[in-house]
């Protein structure tokens, strides 16, 4: 069996992949990508530990990460539909109405 | 270990067979170069336009519904695993319908309110519209 | 009376205001083409009161009290009702109420109004699975059920641009930091292999190589909570979100949603995590709280202070009351008798701030109504043709400010005096001062109602409609605001006691 320091290791890995992503990338669907990285990389750590403490609830808990990641994705994506309706552009750094 | 030699091997295996099949195709096969062969793909019909279109926007429309619809059957699988058990343990079948019947008929208000309202209807898009009637203008 | 009803009966304030939701998509089913704006919002208004006065009625019987057999746990323990969670679902039911009220009149020449009320009730219900949740799976999915709807809702005007671009800012930050909270959520499950509070507190303590692993996990955490509740570092999202969004969706997101993050923080953060194990682990939070309580009061209230327009100095003033709540957590040492007196305080005070913030942001949404600007230069005058609105934001305006005669300053006093007694004195001065510089931005709003005069005669001709709903939800706010004067001993002792629960 794979010892469990080694899938916090990958799931680290993912997370921090899922934030370069979102640091360093402007366009609204590359952010949605980066997002359900940094989202499966939590669902690897639930499965992995819900092996290891032989415990259900991580497994389940993922099924429930899955289903909202998916919800988001799809309120994000409406909202970057009407974001390129107003702005012509879905790089989320043109849209700039208000003062920071 | 010997689970991750069985592994290696099989990604080697896997490798070689179609990197040894196109070796040997090249080496065998005549060379005859045409214009046909070099153009996009497009099951069979001569492609028209960049690819980089934009789709209509119904596309999405549909494609939301199934990822709701999609990933929601995700929810009800624990709920069928501990099915039979349950069953077999004894309890009501009442006890165990009702969540699940809930959880379906929430999403059944919420499909039902998406059709009301036109997110499932085909929206014609004032593009396609326009080209319909330069269509007509030229007939 | 736990001992007559089913126990499920005691989440029926969440089911209501579920119910509620989906009776409404169900009414607009059934007659899609009726624009019905008026019965909509009478039916959710409905639906808020039923579920607030059944919560009243909870907190009085003493359902979860524990006088009354304690705590009432559903689902193996995944949720919890007591004290606490009552108090904190009378705020979101009442901001609900009010917010529904005042969105009649605001979205009157809207297309599609339903979705806007339904969407309100099912974020209402999501804050109210999150007062009774007493698992992070839970925490989890009720911060999500109330993220989602709150992301459609600040983009409802789909083709103002201002409104859009704050949705997309929310939602890119919102994303993001529920990202950050739920790997939180998974290293401390990974630390302690369970995600109820009462079993991951009795594991906390028994870490010794892992305790590393929950302590990220717990800062990942506690940026899960700072976005909810709009405090620094992930504050960014409120100053625009509130501008952009339709007034009462801000008004929504500034009482209801901070109040909910408030909830989740303060009971993660007794019942999970308690101070004493995590001190004996090496994770000291309540440092990471003072330090972010100094950092978002200081910094909302200073720069709220150099807003030109209204709006956004209540967005900024919203950053900074987030501030003062978070001295409930920040103040806390282990096993001192004065924990429950600074957390119920800060409860008070988000009970009192869920009236007249919603209050304040509702007059903005008049003022939105009537097609005046936007800047404190074209509120001048205002009060010689709105009196009575005027009047009722002056008393929003000095009771955020925190002037004696009014709720706002109770609230504050017992949360500084609860500090200052737990030997937190720098966070309580370092509120006191930001107290001082919130009386000149919140008097510059009076002084232009009530002193200066308008820009040219003709600015507030527009001035003709009377927007019935939106006057009620504000002369409600503000007389709640002053009734909370009098009733301010009930709402403290209520809070005292939901916090002494918790410790």
């Amino acid at each position: 069996m794979v010892p469990p320091e080694w899938y916090l290791l990958l799931a680290s890995g993912v997370f921090c992949i899922g934030l370069f992503g979102i640091l360093t990338r402007s366009d609204a669907l590359y952010f949605l990508m980066s997002v359900e990285l940094m989202m499966n990389a939590a669902n690897v750590n639930f499965v992995a530990f819900s092996l290891y403490y032989g415990d259900l609830t991580g497994q389940v808990f993922a099924l429930f990460v899955i289903a909202l990641a998916a919800a988001e994705v799809a309120i994000g994506i409406g909202i970057i539909l009407v974001l390129y309706r107003n702005f012509g552009d879905i790089d989320v750094t043109v849209p700039t109405e208000m003062r920071w | 270990m010997s689970d991750w030699i069985a592994i290696g091997a099989l990604a080697a295996v896997g490798l070689l067979i179609p990197i040894g099949m196109m070796t040997v195709s090249a080496l065998l096969r005549p060379s005859v170069p045409e214009t046909g062969k070099s153009t996009t793909y497009e099951s069979g019909e001569t492609p028209t336009g960049g690819t980089r279109i934009r789709f209509n926007i119904q596309y999405y429309m549909v494609a939301l519904l199934f990822v709701v619809f999609d990933i929601e059957t995700v929810l009800l699988f624990p709920w069928a695993v501990i099915y039979r058990p349950a069953i077999e343990a004894g309890v009501p079948m009442t006890d165990l319908l009702w969540p699940m019947l809930t959880f379906v008929g929430i999403l059944a208000i919420g499909l039902g309110w998406a059709w009301r309202t036109g997110a499932v209807e085909w929206a014609r898009s004032s593009r396609a519209a326009s080209r319909k009637t330069e269509r007509d203008i030229n007939t | 009376m736990s001992s007559v009803a089913p126990a499920w009966s005691a989440l029926s304030p969440a089911l209501l205001l579920g119910l509620t939701g989906l009776a409404l998509l169900l009414v607009d089913t059934i007659r899609p083409n009726e624009r019905s704006n008026t019965s909509m919002a009478v039916v959710s208004a409905l639906g808020a009161l039923a579920s607030l006065s059944v919560t009243v009625w909870f907190v009085i019987a003493g359902t979860g009290h524990a006088d009354t057999g304690g705590a009432i746990t559903l689902l193996e323990g995944a949720v919890k009702v007591d004290t606490m969670s009552l108090f904190f679902t009378a705020i979101f039911a009442s901001v609900t109420a009010l917010v529904v009220v005042a969105a009649h009149d605001y979205f009157h020449d809207h297309q599609r109004p339903a979705a806007f009320y339904s969407l309100t009730l099912f974020a209402a219900t999501g804050m109210a699975l999150l007062a009774v949740a007493n698992s992070l799976a839970i925490v989890f999915v009720a911060l999500e059920m109330v993220s989602l709807p709150s992301y459609a809702l600040v983009a409802f005007l789909k083709k103002n641009r201002g409104s859009v671009e704050a949705g997309l800012k929310y939602f890119l930050i919102g994303a993001l930091s529920s990202a950050v909270f739920l790997f939180g959520i998974s290293l401390v499950y990974a630390a302690t292999g369970s995600l109820i509070f009462g079993e991951v507190a009795g594991q906390i303590e028994s870490l010794d190589t892992l305790s590393g692993v929950a302590g990220i996990g717990i800062v990942m955490i506690v940026g899960g909570v700072a976005f909810k509740t709009a405090s620094v570092p992930f504050h960014f999202w409120a100053p625009e979100a509130y501008e952009g969004a339709p007034a009462p969706v801000s008004a929504f997101l500034s009482s209801a949603s901070k109040a909910a993050g408030f909830v989740v923080a303060f009971r993660v953060f007794t019942e999970a995590f308690p101070l004493g194990a995590s001190l004996a682990a090496d994770i000291n939070w309540v440092l990471a709280f003072g330090v972010l309580a100094a950092v978002t009061m200081t910094l909302g209230n200073f720069a709220a202070a150099v807003q030109e327009e209204v709006k956004r100095m209540l967005a900024y003033s919203s950053i900074g009351h987030a501030g003062y709540a978070l001295i409930g957590l920040a103040a806390l040492s282990a096993g001192s008798a004065g924990n429950e007196a600074v957390m119920g305080a800060a409860m008070a005070h988000l009970l009192v701030y869920g009236f007249m913030n919603t209050g304040a942001f509702l007059f903005v949404a008049m003022a939105e109504r009537w097609g005046i600007g936007r800047t404190f230069e074209d509120y001048a005058g205002l009060a010689r043709r709105a009196p009575v609105a005027c009047t009722a934001m002056a008393v929003f305006m000095f009771s955020l400010a925190g002037l004696p005669p009014f709720a706002g300053f109770f609230s504050k006093y017992f949360l500084f005096m609860g500090a200052i007694e737990n030997g937190f004195l720098w966070l309580a001065g370092l509120g006191a001062v930001n107290s001082v510089v919130s009386l000149y931005y919140y008097s510059r709003v009076v002084r232009a109602m009530f002193l200066d005069d308008p820009a040219t005669p003709s600015a507030l001709d527009a001035i003709d409609v009377r927007p019935t709903a939106l006057y009620a939800a504000v002369v409600f706010a503000a007389v709640a605001t002053v009734l909370l004067l009098p009733g301010f001993g009930p709402v403290i002792e209520a809070a005292e006691a939901a916090a002494a629960a918790l410790f």
